[in-house]
């Protein structure tokens, strides 16, 4: 089997490198011939896929047969690891997940291949400049991280097993949502880049990538924020983000693709920003690299870094190579990206788009500068300096709260300029909305002026109500103009509404979601933990839980032993639960792992771990975090997803009714 | 020969098929010219006319602002169609020695 793997790759590498050059080559050569060579180098991109697909189908079912003559199914398999995890053992290491990445970009090719009619040579740029992207990949595939390598000497009867952290059912859908969101970034960069060679006339690049950017914008959310719940469910210290450098690299690329999603806007409706956003998806495309370097390179410790080796140069490499070739075509054709615009007012549409960028940039950076503190401190001072979460939050709650502002102000603002009279008439019940909840908050015992974690808890509350109300607001005054014209009842023309311009509508909801997030996050100032050694019959009160540990059990099976605590949950005298925290002991790693229970509310999350014996005692401690509002963080991410999914849908044909205007033929319909 | 050969064998003959047998005319599309360019701007600027018509009609512009942002975008709209007219009008009596302009 290792053979038609690694012969797989081989050829693959070669249909790459010929799509790449054949593809260069009939573009600048263009003349007799250079069509069917353009097709020839259409079609090896294609069969790339293919072949690279056959690769990744060998190491799947050399998981499945327990094949551990191949090196990295012995490093990251065994007997009798789950079925599942065995699927997952693709993306577990390093080689698989470099052929998973490889994979994924091949399979975006290969719909942006088979779409070509759109715009043949706009998608041949396209085409051409993901070979070079999937060359470096095959390369190191190849050379450098063999998935298909042999095992020396005798064969071993059973493989080392898969890291504990990584036996968890979202961790079979975690990295794969995550890296459609890094690989899927390549494609709206080869638009872009492609267009820029070109100079291809128009913002017609912008409407063939939208979708592609916002379904892998959809994915690297997802991806985030599952790698945050893995977090949660599984790491057992009570928290779901800690700055972590790879949790960092992932939210790099979100950040800036964030940024680019609003302000190729601009460039489409205004042709506004347009070297901005041509360095916004390049940014984006590098960090998503980056963000690979840095868990795979090693150079930055991290609890995520269990793939590290010696690629790192190979990254560093590709990324001065990247950055080169884009800085040389953006300087070569810069007059081409000239703003046909300029900004009119700092009260319009554009502005907020504008300073969104900014702040996004802003956090953007302040992650990279946290993340590569560790090296520069070395640097500069020969210690490593590492920081942690104070430093980040300094910056990025501030950020987040202004953020949150935008996201409430911007869709009351108009294209160009608003009046204050505009800003008066759209901006009072949503705003007298806001203050409400906040005077609401105060009544309800949150004291801003004692800490600053309860100020930034109220704005944080007040701006999402604000956010809510705006989106609401939005939704009403559209419907009532389509009620008007139509004669539907109110709700009926807001689903009409939102049908006339999803992507618009789709979006309100996503900012909605945004907001419910937030809501979810400023609970972390209140949470509470406590930690005791608890025998049985004992007692633990945390808020208005008491916990009452019944006793302990044990159990074994061929994967891994287990002993767990029986806890009974009251909430006054009233019994709600019965609650397992467990601990585990993977047999083939012979490694511990720690599983904490969660009792999720829309008010607080019960969170139990059980830590283990007191080595001096002997007695079992418990450990208990009480975190509010957790829920709705989840609860945000779905709302993010489920508007990213319904701004996908195609818009209706609008319906014309009359407008008071010179140019009375257009329809009416809502816009961007 | 073994399993593992052949099928290697087999995999690259049709890789090879599929890549270089081009049978009939390939499908390259329209350049790209002005006009068209042309086009997609009218139509983002009437899209833009129809948003800034939607939101006045929402009640969030006054009579004021969407009067001036409404002549803005007209002025828009009119400097794009007359250059359109200009290209269609060259386009159906050519000047001696003058092409479309391609960009």
């Amino acid at each position: 089997m290792s053979q038609i793997g690694s012969f797989a790759l081989l050829l693959a590498l070669a249909l790459s490198t010929y799509s790449f050059l054949a593809g260069v080559l009939a573009l600048a050569r263009p003349g007799a011939g250079s069509e069917r060579l353009g097709e020839t180098a259409r079609r090896a991109g294609i069969a790339t896929f293919a072949v690279v697909f056959l690769a990744a189908l060998v190491l799947v079912i050399s998981a499945f047969h327990d094949d551990f003559s191949i090196a990295y199914i012995f490093h990251h398999s065994n007997r009798d690891l789950p079925a599942p995890y065995k699927f997952a053992t693709l993306w577990s290491g390093q080689e698989g997940s470099l052929l998973f990445w490889s994979l994924l970009l091949a399979a975006y090719g290969f719909v942006l291949r088979l779409r070509h009619k759109t715009d043949v040579r706009l998608f041949a740029y396209a085409s051409a400049i993901i070979s070079a992207v999937q060359i470096f990949f095959l390369l190191l595939l190849n050379f450098a991280a063999h998935p298909f390598a042999l095992m020396q000497g005798e064969l071993p009867a059973d493989g080392a097993g898969l890291n504990p952290l990584l036996q968890y059912p979202e961790m079979v859908i975690h990295p794969p949502m995550l890296y459609l969101g890094y690989v899927g970034f390549t494609v709206p960069f080869a638009f872009a880049l492609g267009a820029l060679i070109m100079r291809y006339p128009g913002e017609k690049w912008i409407r063939i990538t939208r979708r592609w950017t916002m379904v892998t914008w959809a994915f690297l959310t997802c991806g985030v924020f599952l790698g945050a719940h893995w977090a949660y469910s599984v790491l057992g210290w009570g928290g779901y983000w800690g700055w972590d450098p790879v949790e960092n690299a992932s939210l790099m690329p979100w950040l800036t693709g964030t940024a680019f999603l609003h302000s190729v806007m601009m460039q489409e409706k205004r042709g506004m920003l347009k070297m901005w956003n041509m360095w916004l998806i390049f940014a984006t495309f590098w960090l998503a690299i980056l963000g690979t370097f840095l868990t795979r390179s090693g150079i930055i410790s991290s609890v995520h870094a269990f793939a590290q080796s010696s690629i790192g140069g190979w990254f560093k490499w590709f990324l001065v190579i990247t950055f080169v070739t884009f800085t040389f075509f953006f300087f070569k054709n810069k007059s081409h990206l000239r703003s046909e615009h300029k900004l009119e007012s700092l009260i319009s549409r554009e502005s907020s788009f504008l300073f969104n960028n900014l702040l996004l940039l802003l956090a953007c950076f302040t992650v990279l500068w946290g993340t590569w503190f560790p090296l520069i401190s070395e640097y500069v001072q020969g210690n490593k300096v590492t920081v942690g979460p104070p430093f980040y939050n300094k910056v990025a709650i501030p950020v987040a709260l202004l953020l949150l502002l935008l996201t409430a102000v911007g869709p009351l603002l108009a294209w160009r300029k608003t009046s204050l009279e505009s800003l008066k008439r759209n901006f009072m019940w949503p705003a007298l909305g806001a203050l409400a909840v906040g005077i609401l908050m105060v009544v309800f015992g949150v004291r801003p002026w004692q800490d600053i974690a309860y100020f930034y808890a109220l704005m944080a509350a007040m701006l999402s109500a604000l956010v809510g109300l705006t989106v609401a607001s939005e939704f009403i005054r559209g419907g009532r103009v389509i009620s008007r014209h139509t004669g539907q009842n109110l709700l009926a023309s807001m689903v009409h509404l939102f049908h006339r311009n999803t992507r618009r509508y789709g979006g309100y909801i996503v900012h909605f979601g945004v907001a419910v997030v937030i809501i979810g996050i400023l609970g972390t100032p209140f949470n509470q933990d406590k930690e005791k050694e608890m025998g049985f019959g004992d007692k633990m009160t945390i808020g208005p839980y008491t916990l009452v540990c019944e006793s302990y059990t044990q159990d074994d099976n061929p994967n891994y032993s287990n002993e767990w605590a029986i806890i009974n949950v009251f909430k006054g005298d009233r019994k709600i639960e019965t609650m397992y925290p467990e601990r585990r002991f993977y047999k083939a790693s012979q490694q511990p792992q720690t599983l904490p229970r969660i009792r999720s509310t829309y008010k607080e999350d019960l969170y139990l771990t059980y830590e283990g014996l007191n080595e001096q005692t002997g007695r079992p401690i418990i450990k208990a975090h009480l975190n509010p509002l957790v829920m709705w963080i989840w609860v945000g991410v779905l709302i993010m997803i489920g508007g990213t999914v319904l701004a996908l849908i195609p818009n209706a044909v609008p319906v014309r009714v009359p407008a008071p205007a010179r140019i009375q033929t257009a329809p009416v319909g809502a816009g961007d | 020969m073994t399993v593992a050969t052949l099928t290697c064998a087999m995999v690259t003959l049709g890789v090879l098929f599929y890549v270089f047998y081009l049978p009939g005319r390939l499908h390259m599309g329209p350049e790209k010219t002005r006009l068209a360019y042309l086009q997609e701007r009218k139509e983002v600027v009437y899209e833009n006319l129809r948003d800034l018509n939607f939101e006045h009609q929402a009640g969030k512009l006054p009579d004021q602002d969407f009067k001036s942002l409404k002549a803005s975008l007209e002025d828009e709209a009119a400097g794009i169609l007359a250059e359109m007219a200009r290209l269609e009008q060259a386009a159906i009596r050519p000047l001696p020695g003058r092409k479309e302009t391609r960009i």
